[in-house]
């Protein structure tokens, strides 16, 4: 049984870093445009079909594209609807991108029907690889590398570029950032791109795993929201050690009690809220109170 | 004087005016309710896991009123293609169909607990229902209902059919299911059954719809060492199951059997991930099919660049059920159209299959498939095996009897 734990629990960290990469582009915008976007799984949803639809045009190479290819999207749609939605009602916010979710979807369907895209893993990632109790295929190793990849590059991005300090400091102090000179709106129709670029670059990892489909997108969504409930909003850090807590209890509670594998990632977020109601590292922010 | 006797006349006069326009008006909606369109109401997913199946449902039945001319009774017919994403809104919306639009008898319900909800509305509002997917046997069991109807074999049936093959792949069984009444009836049966097959069980995983991760079930799976697994999973938990399973090398090593699967399952994950014995309405490939349903394919294929899947099919004849009996009822009362489906006999196969009277339950076998070794075409993914039972005799024994069903039909 204790091998069966140490397996389950190796499994839930690989899922949970899943989860951290799809959590961790809704908390950045979160964080630095205080828009909660529901559209977030649709936009990974986008990803994967991009990377399906790229992978048949040009190959695999191809489909490392997909992402600022939604990257882009995300700017446009920025640029026209969710701009107007700045420091008005978190609920009107809610409205909006959940309608915009719902049209992204239909579109996605409109455009690649309403059946499933078959793609699996590149050949090169098939198979598995054993390590005593422990079993994982070779693409989820490969989806822990290039997560981990992800989340280190951004972490660098946001710390140490002059681009990621304008980010942050734009999402704390807004008009001081303006007073500096600098182009606030361009930053902001930058920071939903990134987000929406990160949902993608979790479609785009997600698609091999699992079917890609039009409504994929609520596969990703309310863990996504449970993560960075969990987290606190808004906190990279948080996002992190939250998808990865989603992603244990998940499993533990599919090898224990199968049947509450769905609800136990609420039940862990409504534990937390209980005890630390703004969430692991949520911190206090000025424009939110 | 005079001024109050023009009064009254002018007050006369509009009175019989409006008597008048109201005659009219009331005549002229009772005609346009015998000559106007006759609207049926579809409810089929269009959103969420099950859109896939709802697209190829909805086509069936809009093939079937496209197959008869567009017109019953010489009137013209118009669909109202509603939604069925959860038991809550279905009912919802069955009520809808009904109140708003007015529809003479609704066709779909593709999950059982939507279809449960379905039927209390048509029971009270006393409008025909045939539903085209939903396996739980207590609709056509202790919850049967006068208007209900129901294509799809009950899932004791579609497991008696299957457990023979599973019995040739070993005796320690693992159950996957869904965990909502299908999946709980897959369990109840097999677990019936499995005493007269010699099997044991290694293993069993409720597991919630929307899963979207399979791999801790895999590794629970894969530390049972079973000979076989049965599951249950529906559309797109199915898909992302079986590609899962391949994805971590369980493919080839475990065989897997279910039932109730549909095409668009396998056709979502591909070739390299489709494996398994499944149980199925119809199979578009099947050399038995009835020129009707090779007319169906055939026309299936131009219109859509595809041929069609078993719920394309269980779409079309739930539909064309329905027309057939309004024709022959030469009516769109309820009572009339219940009747005439009680009475309803398809005799272009073998031998013929019908809506038992006394439960509703579609008397007609599945069809049990196998995955091919090699798969060469974009949709053939399957080799025809058997019926799940070959004579008339043998079909209706396998759809159980009266006592075993359970089911109280209700006076109209």
């Amino acid at each position: 049984m204790i091998d069966m734990i140490v397996s389950q629990i190796a499994n839930g960290l690989v899922l949970g870093f899943v989860y951290v990469l799809i959590a961790v582009g809704l908390s950045i915008t979160f964080g630095l445009l205080g828009v909660i976007n529901f559209a977030h799984g649709a936009f990974f949803a986008l990803g994967a079909y991009f990377a399906w639809q790229l992978f048949h045009w040009f190959g695999w190479a191809a489909v490392i594209f997909a992402p600022p290819l939604v990257g882009l999207v995300g700017m446009a749609v920025e640029a026209t609807i969710v701009r107007r939605l700045y420091g008005k009602e978190p609920l009107l916010s809610l409205i909006v991108t959940f309608a915009l979710a719902l049209l992204i979807e239909a579109i996605i369907r409109f455009t690649w029907g309403a059946d499933g895209k078959p793609f699996n893993a590149p050949a090169i990632f098939s198979g598995i690889v054993e390590f005593g109790p422990l079993l994982i295929t070779k693409y989820r190793v490969a989806v822990l590398g290039a997560t981990i990849a992800t989340l280190l590059g951004l972490w660098a991005f946001l710390a140490w570029t002059p681009y990621g300090r304008i980010l942050r400091a734009g999402s704390r102090d807004p008009e001081m950032v303006e007073l500096l000179g600098i182009n606030l709106p361009r930053v902001l129709t930058a920071a939903f791109g990134l987000g929406c670029a990160l949902a993608a670059t979790a479609g785009v990892l997600a698609a091999p795993l699992w079917a890609v489909s039009p409504s994929m997108s609520a596969n990703a969504v309310m863990p996504a929201f449970v993560v960075v409930a969990i987290g606190g909003l808004g906190s990279f850090r948080g996002a992190v050690v939250a998808g990865l807590a989603v992603g244990v209890v998940i499993s533990l509670t599919i090898q224990f009690k199968p049947e509450a594998a769905a609800a136990s990632m609420y039940v862990l977020m409504f534990a937390i809220m209980l005890l630390r109601p703004r969430g692991l590292f949520g911190e206090r922010w000025e424009r939110f109170e | 004087m005079i001024g109050i006797q023009r009064d009254k006349r002018s007050f006369l006069r509009l009175v019989t005016g409006a008597a008048t326009m109201a005659t009219i008006g009331w005549a002229s909606a009772v005609a346009a309710e015998e000559t106007g369109p006759i609207r049926i109401g579809l409810i089929y997913s269009k959103q969420g896991p099950g859109a896939a199946i709802g697209e190829f449902l909805q086509r069936g039945s809009a093939l079937a009123v496209e197959q008869a001319g567009g017109k019953v009774l010489g009137r013209p017919i118009e669909l109202v293609w509603l939604d069925e994403p959860n038991p809550q809104v279905s009912q919802q919306n069955m009520q809808r169909l009904i109140d708003e639009n007015k529809v003479v008898a609704v066709v779909g319900g593709n999950y059982s607990s939507s279809a449960l909800a379905m039927m209390s509305v048509a029971n009270r509002e006393k409008i025909p229902l045939i539903l085209t997917g939903a396996a739980a046997r207590e609709i056509t069991g202790k919850e049967c209902s006068r208007y209900t109807f129901r294509t799809q074999a009950t899932v004791p049936v579609q497991i008696a059919g299957l457990m023979p093959y599973v019995a040739e792949l070993g005796k320690k069984i693992y159950f996957i299911t869904p965990s909502y009444a299908f999946g709980q009836d897959i369990l109840r049966s097999a677990r019936g059954m499995l005493p007269a097959i010699g099997g044991t069980e290694a293993g069993v995983d409720e597991v919630p719809v929307n899963t979207a991760d399979y791999s801790s079930y895999i590794l629970k799976i894969r530390q049972a060492k079973p000979d076989a697994v049965i599951g249950g999973l529906v559309g797109g938990d199915f898909s992302n199951f079986l590609k899962q399973w391949n994805e971590m090398g369980m493919k080839g090593k475990i065989p897997y059997a279910a039932v109730a699967v549909t095409d668009t399952d396998f056709w979502d994950v591909g070739p390299q991930a489709s494996t398994g014995i499944f149980i199925k309405p119809w199979y578009y490939n099947n050399p038995n099919n009835t020129p009707a349903e090779k007319k169906m394919t055939a026309d299936f294929v131009a219109k859509y660049g595809a041929p069609p899947s078993d719920k394309a099919w269980s779409g079309w004849i739930g539909m064309r059920a329905l027309l057939e009996s309004i024709e022959a009822a030469k009516s769109t009362k309820s009572a009339d159209i219940v009747t005439a489906l009680e009475t309803w006999k398809n005799t272009e196969g073998s031998f013929p299959f019908y809506f038992r009277s006394w439960d509703h339950q579609m008397v007609r076998p599945a069809v049990i498939v196998q995955v091919k070794r090699t798969i060469t075409d974009k949709w053939d993914f399957f080799d025809f095996l058997k019926n799940t039972s070959d004579t008339a005799a043998d079909t209706e024994k396998a759809f159980g009897t009266k006592d075993e069903i359970g089911c109280s039909m209700p006076a109209l």
